[in-house]
Formats: C-alpha cells, structure tokens, sequence
C-alpha cells in the first residue's frame, strides 16, 4: 500500500500509487484525455466497468486495451490514440489457445457467479470462475487492498472447494459445451471445455445522452464508484451525483466518504420514490442498510426531481447546468456522475442462444435455466434485483447445474427479491424530459460520432447501424442501445462473434499443450 | 414504351436502386418493393466488401466492369469517404512463379481492354506495400479500382431519387408477366417488372417460367468477413491473392483466399471465402482460416482487434455470369441479378444495359452476352460436348 510505480504516458513519465487501475492512474495525473473520437474530440473514462471502450489505449504495444480494467505496473508504457502503423503488426502476442476442462464453466465472478461456483463445487463438480475484472467481486465487492467482508467468506469458500478462477480474462465466443476467452492486458487465449455453462455478466449502467455528455470527466455513476475504489483520490473535489436510481445513493455515499463535497440529483419524484415505503416496510432485512445509508447522506445536499441539462467545458467538464424544482442551477464541478439505473449485461448468454425479454433480460426458469440445455443464468443479467438476489440466484443455479435441486426456501426467497427488484423499478420512472435531451447534435454514439439527428427518419437498428455506423465500435452499441433514439427503432442486431471486443483480434491456433484439470 | 409508363423493381439492394436510378432520370414512374427496412441494409448489399475491381476472368465481364467502374467514377466523388469512390487500387499478390505467370496473362488482357495496370516485381512490391509477407514473389496493381461503402452508397442513391414510390418492408410472393403479387395480398401491375431480388432472383416464378427457373436456378455462396477497430493504416490497396480468382469460379466447394480492403475509416476488412449457403450465423473454424490465410499475405494482421464478423450470400448463376435481360417466356418481366462476388462493381453498368434493353435504346455493350436465355444453350452447348 503507497507504493509507488512508473508509467510512462505518451513518452512522459508519470508517478503513480500501485494498485491503481490505469484509467484512475491516468485521470488523477490530469490525463482525463485518453483517446480522441473519429471527429476528433478527446473522450475518456465513461462506465469505468470494460463496456464502453472509451478509455483504451495502446498499453505495452497491445492495441485497445481498456484502461479501466487493468492495474498499474512499473515501466508500463501507455500510448494514446495514436494512428498505429506498421509497427502495430508486430506486437508480441501469443495466439497459441491453450485449453481446460471443467464439469462447470461460471463467466462472472460477482456475487451470482461466485455462489453459483461455491455450491456446484460443493456438490463436487470442477468448476472455472472467468471473469474480466483485475479482481473477484464483481460490482458491488470490487476492490483494490482487501476484499470486503461478505466477499471474503465467498472467496474463501470457493478456494476450499477447489473453484478455479481465469481472473482478467474476458469470454468473446463459444457455445454450449466450449468458451474461449482472452486475457483483457495480452489477448492471450484459453479454450474451456465445460459440460454445463452458468452466466453470471451482472449489469451495466444505462447512459442517456445529454449535450455535453461526452466531455472528458462526465463519467457514469457506478463508474466514480469503481474508479474510487480503483484508487482515484477524490478529496476536497466538488462532485455532482445525478441520473435515477438506488445506485446514486451507494455512489453519493462512498464519494462523500473519500472526501469529495457532493451534490446528489435523482430525477424521479419524492413522490414516485414513496412508493417503496410499502415494500420496504415488508422487508425488514433492508431496515437496518437504509437507515445507515440515510445518515451517512445526513449532509449531503441531496435534491428529487432534478436532473442534468447540460456539461460545459474546455476539453473535460468544468460546469454543470442542473435542473431543479426551483429553476436551472449552474454548478462549477470537478466531476459529474451520472447513470440511469442498470440494465441486463445480456450479451454472453444471448451469443449462446438463450433467449432474452423484451427488457433484454434473460429468460429463466425457476430453476435459472435459461432456453439452452445445459446453460443456466443467475444475477442481473435476469432482471436487476439486486446483489442478495444475486446471491441467491447463483445458489440455486450452482446447485441445479450439480444435478441437484435447490430447496423450496430458497426459490421463496428469489422471488421476495425480485419483487424488490420490480418496487425500485417503478419507484424510479424516467421522466420525459431526461428522454428529450437528446437534441439533435448530441451524439448518440460515442464510437463512432453519430448526432441523434443524424438518425431522424430512420426506424431500423439495420439502417442506423449500416447506413449511419450506429453501433458499429467496439461498445458495440452496449452504450447507445439504450438511447431514447434506440429505444424506437424496429429489429435488433444479431449477436455474432466477439461477444466483446478484445485486444487481439479472433485467430488463434491450438497448442500442443492439453492440460486438464 | 414512354414516359407515362410504369416500372416495378422488386428488391432495393444496389442493383434495383441503380435500375430505378436509371428509369428514373428517364422520367418514368417507378415504383420499388423490398422486403426489408430499407435500401442497401438487406442482402449482399448489406454484407459484400465493396472493392470495385476491374475482373478480367473473361472478356465480356471485363467490359461490365470496368463500365461499372467507369459509372462509379463519374457518379460519387473521389474523397476518401464512406459516400465516395475511394481510389484504393487492386494488388493481386502472387506466392509464387506460376502464380506470376498467370499475373503476367491477366496484364495482357487487362492492358488489351485499356485498363491501366502494372507488374511488380522483387523488392519493389515492398515499397508499394511494406506490410506484405517477405516471401511474396510480386504482384499485378490496377490502381484505379476502389471502394465503395455499399449500403451507404445505395442509400445515397436512394434518397436522391425523386418521385420512386418505395414499398419497404413489402415482400413479393410470386412474380407474373407484368405483374407481381405481394404478401400483403396486393397485387401489382406495370408494363415492366424488374427482379432484382438477389439470391432470391429466381424463386417466385410460377409457371413455365418458374420451371425455367428450377432448370437454372440460383446458386447461394456463402462468405465470411471480419473488420477490425480503427486506425490501422497499413495497406494502401485491396490485396488479393493472386489464387483468388481461381476459388471464385469453383460453385460447388468450399475455397478460403486472402482478400484484405482497407477501407477509408482506417479499418480492414478481412475476407473471403466461398462455399454453398445463404449467409448463416458465423462459422468459426472457417472464419479461423480467412484470418489465418490473411496473415498468411499480411503477417501481424491477425492480431489486430476485431470489432465484427458477419456472413453473406452471392447470387451466382451456373455459367457464373449475371442475367440482365428478359426472363425467359415473359415479355414485361426482367431479370437483373446473378451477379456473384462482383455485383457492386457491375450495378451500375447492369442496370444502364437493362434499362436500354426494356427501353429498346442503343446499348453501351453487347447484351447477347448476359441474356437469360442463352443459357438453354449453354446446357445444349455442353450436352454436344
Ligand atoms: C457499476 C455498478 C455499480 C454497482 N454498485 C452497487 C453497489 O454499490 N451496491 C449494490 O448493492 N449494488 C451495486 N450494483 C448492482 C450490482 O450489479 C448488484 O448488486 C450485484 O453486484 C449483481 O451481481 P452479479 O453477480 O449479478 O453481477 P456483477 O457483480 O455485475 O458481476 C458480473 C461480473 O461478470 C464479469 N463479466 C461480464 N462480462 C464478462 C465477459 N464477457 N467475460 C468475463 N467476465 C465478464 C464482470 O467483469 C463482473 O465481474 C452496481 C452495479 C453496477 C453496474
Ligand atoms: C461476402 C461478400 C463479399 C462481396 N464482395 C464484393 C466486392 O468486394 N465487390 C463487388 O463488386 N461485389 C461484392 N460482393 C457481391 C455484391 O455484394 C453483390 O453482387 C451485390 O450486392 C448484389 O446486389 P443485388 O442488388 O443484386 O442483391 P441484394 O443486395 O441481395 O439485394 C436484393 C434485395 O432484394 C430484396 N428481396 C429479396 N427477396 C425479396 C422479396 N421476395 N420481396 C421483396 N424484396 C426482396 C432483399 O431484401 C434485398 O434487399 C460480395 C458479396 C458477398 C456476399
Ligand atoms: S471506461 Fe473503460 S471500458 Fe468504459
């Protein structure tokens, strides 16, 4: 802890706290910047969670590495955005595949993936944990020293039961019975081979595009989360929590913590969030959790039904203009957060053939299986319920894909959950003019500089995405799907490799190497 | 027939919107009928690489396109955009001395027919493309073969026409002599129908055409590509192995070639390969040998991100020569597709040759050439050997 290391930005040597991840390394030296868009303007940081792409980077001579998905090392070298020449082909991947094999393959180490690999191998199935992220946890047990309490009994268990984990490794294609994934810093290559796949991807932050969205320093909500626990230092800066959900609430929290003078924004009604206090009364479990959020919010300036009209600056964000029962307000910021609630990270499990919702959740049954035989999904990535949903989720997954079946009390239980889940929901509705502020010259998506009103009179995800290139980078429209513009088009986009973009393109030759577990 | 008549396109991929394009500068009334959401995002159009290439397999399909070539020159502006011509040239790559041989051959009939070409021999492909394979014995350019970005190029095309009534989301169930009957129970007459439905060309004829049709019927080939993230600037030309054009006439196997199209955002394109199929979902052990085929030319560039892959289908005919001309047996209704692998290439000379054959106007190149109807005697032909 406090030691510190080298990178080198640009040529320029910077120094940086260990542990960092890069993305909060490069933010807290001033380098907000990290790459500039197809029209040229700098862009940075924006879910802080391996979904957008905004802050890649040429990291060691690997292309498109996402910043805020790794750790800070010594000597590393960090090149932004340059136009990379020849010298590009050179760069010293390794594309042998080597391959493992497993009763049970879980994707997602958040809390449904780690119960979920806890009670298969309990029961005695061999089982793989891969997962994107530097470290186990997923969003809400994320961390950089220590993990936190509750995930520390999980990853205890699983050490015991012999769990194995691709930690830092992303899954891009595969289908029942086999994944390849690829090490997010190197590209490198394992092929699993599993009998049975659980998908636990979790969620990710709904972004709606506002006019100044894209200024370096507008970041997501749950991003200043991940990024202060990622070691940025938000001490004495003067930040701006808005967007919608009980999300805000844990990020206001943590950030007033750490030191930061915030400001909390929800856009829904006191009104519209009064509507928990009935399902919250019926849940004792999460008396105690709320009134401890309560009073560490005691003084934060906290405000209902305003929202963020508009981020101004030179190159990041320097103003705000929010919108209040009172009137606009313009706000001198270090920072804006902003998210909308979260939405299913549904990709993995719709590449393997599971059908989705009209929400874009997976469909499962009570038993988490999802449309495929032999795939089953636990967490948010089946309706956004929260982390003890999660949790409960994935037990009864990991038990179900052990062959077992999973105990009535506990099956009551995730459907308590997901009746919370429902109740913050419609406690949290959009309000219509957050959808309108999308005006035409707002980019609707960021990878490839589209304007909302460069999608006027289109009505198809087919002519947005060939005609207008919507979609066509590498978030692969994870951000701007969820756009009001999106949200009115007809068709969706077929789901085809690589379910995410990494670093080394697709090819991969087998190794001789055939090691099993 | 004059300006008061009508004329039904059935299929808004590059080849109907250029047709309408033409009826349309004419002045007639026209009215266009696609199945999908719009012009250029469904079928081949939606998924072909887009290098205008100057073929030189045979004489007459040299002359169509280099026609096309010459309309897509004169049409869309040379920026280096996704609306324009983006002069890029062709650099056929060859392994090996047999390979050049034949280079040497298609430099002869390309130069015959005027078309501006050169060898490159040694180290001097090296200056012309530094990202090749050392071991690369030389290759033929053509530098002016482009590219084009299709589904935008078509869209453009589209909304620069005035007075097309356009049916989207309209499917053609079955397809008469003047007249064509829609899903939606409509039915449509003119005094010309114009199918340009792609792989789907021939499959809505009933009758003594539609057994013409199952006579000889449309051959799908499926291909496969990738394109990687941007800023990648490390080829000046569409490099295609010289091997190429030999997989490209085999209709019934499966042929991998290397094919690689920069493309003006600074991405590549990385294709191709043939084999039998409508453009299913993405096949990764095939998509394994594109890539691997393209390193093979261009090594490293398998390392590069990937953002997409996809799969499309070429219409090929059994002479691998597209049908412009009338459908066999019918009077109003035409035929406008069957044009493989090199169909955004040839559109606009297909469609400037039909349109002055419905029209009975001179045509720029000879249509005996394409007419559906010689392929009765291109089965006679091989029955007497
Ligand atoms: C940014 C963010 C912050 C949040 N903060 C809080 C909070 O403070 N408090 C709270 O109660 N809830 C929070 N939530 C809600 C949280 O999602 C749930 O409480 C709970 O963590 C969900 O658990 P999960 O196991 O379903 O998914 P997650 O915890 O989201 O875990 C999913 C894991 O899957 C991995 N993954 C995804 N795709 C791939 C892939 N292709 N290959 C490999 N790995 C992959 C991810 O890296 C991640 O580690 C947050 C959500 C988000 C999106
Ligand atoms: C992988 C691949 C790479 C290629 N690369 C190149 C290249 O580099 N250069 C080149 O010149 N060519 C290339 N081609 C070929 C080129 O893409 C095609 O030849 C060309 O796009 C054909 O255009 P089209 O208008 O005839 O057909 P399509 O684009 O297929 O259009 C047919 C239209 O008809 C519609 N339709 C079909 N049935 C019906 C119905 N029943 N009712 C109503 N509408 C209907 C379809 O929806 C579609 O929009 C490639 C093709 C593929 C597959
Ligand atoms: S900020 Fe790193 S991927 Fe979104």
């Amino acid at each position: 802890m406090g030691d510190r290391v080298r990178i080198q930005v640009d040529g320029a040597t910077i120094m940086v706290e260990s542990g960092m991840t890069l993305a909060a390394a490069m933010m807290m030296s001033g380098l907000a910047a990290m790459r500039r868009s197809p029209g040229g303007d700098p862009r940075g940081v924006l879910c802080a969670m391996g979904s957008c792409h905004e802050c890649r980077a040429t990291v060691d001579g690997v292309r498109g590495v996402k910043t805020c998905m790794i750790e800070v090392k010594e000597g590393q070298k960090i090149e932004r955005d340059q136009p990379l020449g020849l010298a590009s082909l050179e760069a010293k991947i390794d594309r042998s595949i080597r391959t493992v094999e497993f009763d049970l393959a879980v994707i997602g180490a958040g809390p449904a993936g780690l119960a979920a690999a806890c009670a298969a191998a309990e029961l005695g199935r061999s089982v793989v944990i891969i997962d994107e992220s530097i470290r186990p946890g997923g969003r809400i047990w994320s961390y950089r020293h220590e993990p936190p309490l509750a995930a520390r009994s999980w990853l205890e268990r699983a050490r015991q039961a012999g769990v194995q984990r691709l930690q830092g490794y992303t899954v891009y294609r595969g289908q029942p019975g086999e994944l390849e994934v690829a090490g997010v810093t190197d590209g490198n290559r394992v092929r699993v081979i599993c009998h049975k796949i659980i998908v636990a991807t979790g969620a990710r932050e709904r972004f709606l595009p506002f006019p100044g969205w894209t200024l370096p320093g507008v970041v997501g909500a749950g991003a200043l989360q991940s990024l202060i626990k990622g070691g940025l230092d938000v001490r004495d800066r003067t930040l701006l929590v808005a967007g919608s959900g009980p999300l805000l609430l844990a990020v206001a929290r943590l950030a007033n913590e750490s030191g930061a003078r915030v400001t909390l924004a929800e856009q829904a009604s006191f009104a519209d969030r009064s509507g928990l206090a009935i399902p919250l009364l019926l849940s004792p479990s999460r008396w105690r959790p709320a009134l401890n959020l309560w009073n560490a919010l005691a003084d934060v300036e906290k405000s209902s039904s305003s929202w963020v009209k508009e981020a101004r600056g030179d190159g990041r964000v320097e103003e705000v203009v929010l919108r209040t029962p009172a009137g606009d307000r313009v706000m001198a910021v270090d920072g804006l957060a902003v998210g909308y609630g979260l939405i299913p990270e549904s990709r993995v499990a719709a590449g393997l053939g599971c059908d989705l919702d009209e929400s874009g959740a997976v469909r499962v049954d009570a038993h988490q299986q999802s449309s495929i035989p032999g795939i089953l999904c636990a967490g948010e990535l089946t309706g956004v319920a929260g982390n003890e949903a999660a949790i409960d989720e994935g037990l009864i997954a990991g038990i179900v894909a052990a062959g077992r079946n999973p105990q009535s009390r506990l099956l009551a239980r995730v459907r308590r959950h997901r009746f919370w889940g429902q109740a913050l929901e419609s406690a949290h509705p959009l309000r219509d003019e957050v959808l309108q502020l999308a005006t035409e010259d707002v980019i609707a998506c960021r990878c490839e500089d589209v304007a909302t009103g460069d999608l006027s009179g289109v009505t198809s995800f087919r002519e947005a995405r060939l005609i207008h290139r919507l979609g066509m980078g590498p978030c692969q429209g994870r951000v701007c799907e969820s756009s009001p513009i999106c949200q009115r088009l007809t068709g969706s986009d077929t789901i085809r490799p690589p379910w995410m973009v990494v670093p080394s393109g697709l090819s991969t030759r087998v190794s001789q190497v055939r090691d099993s577990e | 027939m004059n300006q008061r008549h009508h004329v039904i396109i059935l299929g808004a991929g590059i080849a109907g919107v250029c047709c309408a394009r033409e009826f349309v500068d004419r002045g007639f009334k026209v009215s266009l009928i696609e199945s999908g959401p719009a012009a250029g995002v469904q079928g081949a159009t939606a998924a072909g690489m887009g290098h205008i290439v100057v073929n030189d397999g045979d004489p007459e399909v040299l002359r169509l396109c280099l026609r096309g070539r010459e309309l897509w020159r004169e049409r869309l502006n040379e920026e280096e955009t996704d609306q324009s011509y983006w002069r890029s040239g062709t650099l056929w790559m060859a392994e090996d001395d047999s390979q050049m041989e034949a280079l040497k051959g298609a430099l002869g009939r390309l130069q015959s027919a005027g078309v501006e070409s050169e060898l490159i021999e040694g180290e001097r492909l090296f200056k012309v493309e530094p990202a090749l394979a050392r071991d690369l014995v030389g290759g033929l350019r053509i530098p002016h073969d482009g590219v084009v970005y299709a589904p935008k190029v078509t869209a453009n095309l589209w909304n620069e026409l005035e007075q097309v009534e356009s049916y989207f989301h309209t499917a053609v169930v079955e397809i008469g002599d003047g007249w064509v009957q829609l899903a939606n129970g409509s039915r449509l007459a003119g005094d010309a129908v114009i199918v340009a439905t792609g792989i789907s060309l021939l499959d809505h004829f009933t009758g003594a055409a539609g057994e013409w049709a199952r006579q000889f019927p449309i051959l799908p080939r499926e291909g496969h590509l990738a394109i990687t993230a941007r800023g990648t600037r490390i080829l000046g030309h569409h490099v295609v192995e010289a091997g190429y054009q030999k997989g490209a006439h085999q209709v019934s196997e499966e042929a991998v070639a290397c094919a690689i199209l920069p493309r003006p955002t600074d991405q590549l394109c990385l294709g191709s390969c043939r084999r039998p199929g409508r453009g299913g979902p993405v096949d990764a052990q095939l998509l394994q040998r594109i890539i691997d085929r393209c390193e093979r030319f261009v090594p490293g560039v398998s390392s590069l991100p990937i953002l997409r892959t996809w799969t499309g289908s070429r219409a090929a005919t059994s002479d691998g020569k597209p049908l412009i001309g009338p459908m066999p047996g019918l009077k109003r209704t035409w035929l406008l597709g069957g044009f493989e692998g090199l169909g955004i290439t040839q559109a606009p000379a297909a469609a400037e040759l039909l349109c002055q054959r419905v029209l009975g106007e001179a045509c720029i190149l000879d249509p005996g050439a394409w007419d559906p109807a010689r392929m009765r005697s291109a089965v006679v032909g091989r029955l007497h050997g």
